[in-house]
């Protein structure tokens, strides 16, 4: 264990990453991209911390600077208290780190024989490797498959292999780039109760996902970063507390029948918020309300005259709170 | 230690090995190359007259010409394939240092390599007839040594050079002929002019081949041959060290500019 | 009709120009000439000197048949591998889901190859005249022009063959590789065609460049039209022949795939 004077597993502080491109055949040009634009954050130990942002944000260059796979432009990382550019190594051996999907194994060699090779390069003793290998394949499910080349196998149980891999060897933080993407429901719901246990075993763990409401159901505290900058931090009760009451009001309606449904929504009161996708021959209207009733009770004689196909009201979902502050540019 | 390093050894060369093994054709590559490139200098020289080819330089020479192909294909194509599969990110981003996995994949690929020295030492005693009675065994044996060590230095230099960008496999590529041209692989270095010779004298690989060529055609064990052994060494070792230095400037640069992974 | 011809000739510059583009996304002027250059120009000193070492006296013969052999490159392993890439790649199915003709979509693949392969010797010939200084004085360059033009042609039709066998085997690169090297041997390129062992002699002659590579070696020696001619005709036949054979196969190997479904993954 790296000793440490605070309970902070991760601190950063203004972090910046910048690429640098060259394009041009004949005269070079050089562009500049800013992957992460100054984050500051903390983890403590023990908690599961969620990193969420749509695609090119900027949560996989942030992981892979906090996994010592890229050095920041400007900036700092402490990892359990230790510097992460002068005690690179000594901390490696503390972390695991899984980038998702197909990458990251080798297909043409069994998951026994994957999990052996990286034992190996975090130096695991041999007697522990056997029984450890043992360990993790029955924890992720895959104890009867352990002899199959990895190739053989679908993208869930790939991912459940990479999560083997990074508890190889036992480490106390846990890095975690969106690890149940392209995994089928059941296996995402099985990948997530596992998390879960590791997080109950005392592991820190950061996630980073665009699934909504896997961050709403793993995450102590998550952060929204958007455009390489974190533009919201909070546990996900306190995120969505910090949005209005506001409910949603969903009907489907024809394009022939649309215009009776807008004459109607143009007396809702003007803080309501109305969008329109169309689907094929169908309209989904979506509207954004204080006062779900009073939207309802306008709409409901569009339904008994066959208008609308459908009505409906829900409540705001961790996806609204993600979708508003991505929006809004922060809470 | 010794145990762990072994250890780690022997599953990096496994899983190289098994990485690799894509077919029996593939394999091939370590023979055919040479073999048409001797078959070549035998034409030439049935053309102008010799029927019989020369065993040290235009039968053997193809044995080395396999080995050094085998380490430039098979080192740039070992890294491509971790860059590819994303690999190479958990490979550094492990407590093991980059530079031993790389010792130890150029080191089978050089083993792997060997095979086609094998496989001319047989066309030499079984297709052309040839005997090996007046070699300089234990000249032969150091001198075969000191070549596989220059080999190596150079597959552990080259990989260096392989992981710092992803586009660098083109340059490695592009030094596989260069090398064998300047180091007189199916012919001696005095057909080379004497500034190509200059150059080739860079190289650990000129001075343990060229110390092999002259035991196998019978040199003794004097101060000639030692002294070029001492500069195979010593030259080695520089590229070892040169190795050494770089490595750490390739593993901060690979991480400044995300060149890990090739996506 | 001429809608239709205007599609077409979309689809075989598009075809051409995206399939060459993405196989040699060249980053720089450096890195073009480095890969079109780079290999070829050291394998031709490596024999220069082996021949020099085994006696045989003529360095120019090598000289020239090794910067002939240049568009090999673009014709041979380009377009197979343009071809073969499809398959790795993925985008075989949607290539053979469209309703685009076949033959553009195969052929289309050639001609910045071609371009690329002619360019390629025209660069590098004038510069090795300079360096062995040949004298042009005595020759016919629209003629000398012409076979250059006709073996950037030819070279593909061995490509396209073996473009179709990467589709059919993941092992096909290891065999172009091959055939590739051994046209070192074969066609004329470093060991003049009569002086080969008997039983290699024949294979040259149904092999394309052969007939080209001489008819060029004629051309730089100062000939006339009435010496080449026959070559080039015969040249030209036998790249015919070995074009009609690859889209031949291209076909039988699609048909087959939509019943076995072969060409989907490797």
């Amino acid at each position: 264990m790296l000793t440490s004077t605070n309970d902070r597993a991760i601190e950063t502080h203004s972090l910046v990453k910048t690429f640098h491109t060259k394009h041009g055949f004949l005269t070079r040009t050089t562009r500049s991209t800013e992957a992460v634009r100054g984050i500051t954050f903390h983890v403590n130990k023990g908690e599961l911390f969620g990193l969420l942002g749509p695609n090119g944000a900027g949560k996989t260059t942030t992981v892979k600077m906090l996994s010592t796979l890229l050095i920041p432009t400007s900036g700092s990382i402490h990892i359990f208290g230790q510097d992460i550019l002068q005690h690179t190594r000594d901390i490696r051996k503390h972390i695991g780190f899984t980038f998702g999907g197909a990458h990251g194994l080798y297909g043409r060699l069994t998951a026994i024989e994957n999990l052996r090779y990286f034992a190996e390069l975090y130096a695991l003793p041999p007697r522990e490797t056997h029984n450890r290998i043992r360990e993790l394949l029955e924890l992720v499910g895959l104890r009867d498959r352990g002899n199959d080349r990895v190739e053989t196998y679908s993208s869930g149980m790939q991912q459940r292999l990479h999560l083997a891999r990074v508890l190889l060897h036992d480490p106390e933080l846990i890095f975690l780039d969106e690890p149940t993407v392209g995994i089928d429901p059941v296996g995402a719901r099985e990948l997530r109760s596992t998390i879960k246990l590791l997080k109950n075993q005392g592991k820190t763990i950061l996630l980073t996902t665009h699934y909504m409401a896997e961050a709403d159901e793993l995450c102590d505290r998550l952060a929204i970063i958007n455009h390489g900058q974190i533009i919201a931090m909070d546990s996900p009760s306190s995120l969505k507390s910090k949005l209005t009451s506001d409910a949603f009001v969903e009907l489907k309606t024809s394009g022939e029948n649309l215009p009776s449904v807008k004459n109607v929504l143009a007396q809702l009161d003007p803080d309501s918020e109305v969008t329109y996708n169309q689907h094929a021959f169908v309209w989904e209207v979506n509207i954004r309300t204080r006062q779900p009733g009073v939207v309802m009770e306008l709409l409901a004689p569009l339904l008994s005259s066959n208008l609308i196909q459908t009505l409906g009201v829900r409540n705001q979902t961790m996806e609204d709170v993600y979708v508003s502050i991505i929006q809004n540019g922060g809470a | 230690m010794i145990g762990n390093f072994l250890r780690l050894g022997i599953r990096q060369m496994n899983v190289q090995l098994r990485m690799r093994v894509l077919s029996l054709w593939s394999l091939a590559l370590f023979f055919t190359q040479p073999a048409i490139f001797s078959a070549i200098g035998m034409l030439l020289a049935r053309a102008v007259g010799n029927t019989r080819p020369d065993l040290v330089y235009t039968v053997l020479g193809a044995g080395i010409m396999g080995m050094w192909s085998g380490l430039v294909f098979t080192s740039t194509y070992d890294i491509r394939a971790d860059r590819r599969e994303g690999t190479l990110e958990l490979i550094v981003g492990s407590p093991t240092p980059l530079r031993r996995v790389v010792g130890f994949r150029s080191l089978l690929n050089i083993l792997a390599g060997s095979t086609s020295m094998l496989a001319a030492v047989a066309a030499a005693l079984f297709i052309f007839d040839y005997s090996f009675s007046g070699i300089n065994i234990p000249g032969v044996v150091i001198s075969f040594s000191l070549l596989l060590l220059a080999l190596w230095c150079m597959g552990i230099f080259l990989a260096n050079i392989l992981a710092w960008s992803r586009l660098s496999g083109t340059f490695v590529d592009l030094l596989e002929m260069p090398i064998a041209l300047l180091c007189g692989f199916m012919y001696p270095i005095s057909v080379l002019p004497a500034w190509m010779q200059q150059i080739s004298a860079v190289f650990p690989i000129r001075w343990g081949l060229e110390t092999l060529q002259d035991a196998l055609k019978g040199s003794l064990i004097d101060s000639a041959l030692v002294n070029k052994w001492l500069i195979a060494l010593g030259v080695s070792f520089v590229y070892y060290l040169l190795a050494r230095w770089f490595d750490r400037k390739v593993h901060d640069h690979i991480r400044i500019t995300g060149e890990l992974h090739s996506i | 009709m001429i809608k239709r011809l205007g599609h077409l000739f979309r689809l075989y510059f598009f075809q051409a120009w995206f399939s060459y583009r993405s196989l040699f996304a060249w980053s720089t002027p450096f890195s073009y000439a480095t890969s079109k250059f780079g290999f070829p120009f050291f394998a031709m000193l490596f024999f220069v000197f082996m021949g020099k070492f085994v006696g045989f006296l003529d360095p120019m013969f090598i000289v020239i048949g090794n910067i002939l052999m240049m568009p090999t490159t673009n014709g041979l392993y380009g377009i197979s591998m343009t071809i073969g890439n499809e398959r790795q790649f993925g985008a075989m199915s949607y290539l053979l889901g469209s309703p685009a003709p076949r033959a553009p979509l195969f052929l289309g693949r050639a001609f910045f190859h071609i371009l690329d392969g002619f360019v390629t010797v025209l660069v590098a010939l004038p510069i090795a005249m300079l360096i062995f200084h040949i004298d042009f004085a005595e020759v016919n360059l629209f003629m000398l022009a012409c076979c250059l033009v006709l073996l950037s042609i030819t070279t593909t039709g061995l490509g396209f063959i073996m473009g179709t066998v990467s589709l059919l085997s993941r092992d096909g690169w290891m065999f172009t590789n091959t055939l590739g090297q051994l046209l070192y041997i074969l066609i004329g390129v470093n060991i003049p065609i009569e002086r080969l062992p008997g039983f290699l002699q024949p294979l040259s002659g149904y092999l394309p460049m052969t007939r080209g590579i001489l008819a060029t070696r004629l051309a730089l020696g100062g000939a006339g039209w009435s010496e080449v001619a026959s070559l080039l005709a015969g040249e030209i036949l036998v790249a015919a022949v070995y074009m009609v054979f690859g889209y031949t196969l291209f076909r039988l190997v699609e048909r087959a795939s939509l019943s076995t479904g072969s060409l989907d993954s490797i």
